[in-house]
């Protein structure tokens, strides 16, 4: 059991609010929004560490000015899901929140977020960098990229 | 039974859409993949490569897999961020057939 939860409220209200850690969506967040949701889920946090995902201009050697994410519905929250939960169990964290958009994004918006909230800021560190990489493996979402040459379809990012 | 495609599969399939294909009951994974090595050959190719794999209920399946009508059955082609070699090894996928 984890000591220093703020909010215990009804079983109803709880998994409410454990869906609101794990999405897929397609409208852009707000890091402040997302960063008070992961603190607030604990007094007892002392280091919280952040990974942001953005769309940049340039992707192997050729320009991009735009892109898109195709996603299997249902399958991506549900590997969101196991990741979040996976996190929780094997890192000594207190709180992780995992978001995803899919659908056209322009270059410079927000794409992917991971918070992980911890006492101590080096498993806060260790827990994020492992669920970003496990999304990045594990998620069924395509990225679509337009470029000069036309729309590629990205297999592979490190 | 309907399978979904996913992200450069809809450009690779002629008007994007599911493919349907017909089974024999008691049909497995790599009848289904047999089906469409007839139908889709560029798919097929992917799929023999194991560049595409094939989730049934949206787990990973494996090819001895037996598929019923009910399923939900997709075609994965390599995820955004994930090297497909290390996605077989890690689902275990090479070793499948």
């Amino acid at each position: 059991m984890i000591h220093g939860f703020r909010r215990k409220g009804n079983p109803m209200s709880v998994e409410l609010e454990a869906s609101m850690l794990v999405r897929v969506q397609q409208e852009n967040f707000s890091i402040d929004e997302e960063l008070e949701r992961v603190r607030s889920r604990s007094r007892r946090i002392g280091g919280i560490a952040m990974f942001l995902g953005t769309a940049r201009d340039r992707s192997k050697g050729r320009d991009v000015s735009s892109m898109s994410f195709d996603h299997y519905e249902g399958m991506a929250q549900k590997k969101l899901k196991e990741i979040r939960e996976q996190a929780l169990r094997d890192f000594d964290i207190l709180e992780a929140l995992v978001l995803h958009r899919y659908g056209p994004i322009e270059i410079g918006e927000n794409i992917v977020l991971i918070i992980v909230g911890a006492e101590h800021r080096a498993d806060a560190f260790q827990a994020c960098q492992w669920c970003i990489d496990e999304l990045k493996k594990i998620t069924p979402i395509w990225k679509m990229e337009t470029t000069p040459e036309g729309d590629v379809w990205v297999e592979e990012h490190p | 039974m309907k399978i979904k495609l996913f992200g450069m599969l809809k450009t690779m399939v002629p008007g994007g859409k599911d493919l349907e294909v017909v089974l024999s009951e008691g049909g497995r994974v790599r009848d289904l993949v047999h089906s469409i090595q007839i139908a889709q050959p560029q798919v097929g190719e992917l799929l023999d490569q194991r560049k595409v794999l094939v989730s049934v209920n949206q787990e990973i399946a494996h090819w001895d897999t037996v598929l019923d009508e009910a399923d939900e059955v997709a075609l994965l082609p390599p995820f955004a961020g994930g090297s497909c070699d290390s996605w077989v090894q890690e689902k275990g996928q090479s070793d499948v057939r």
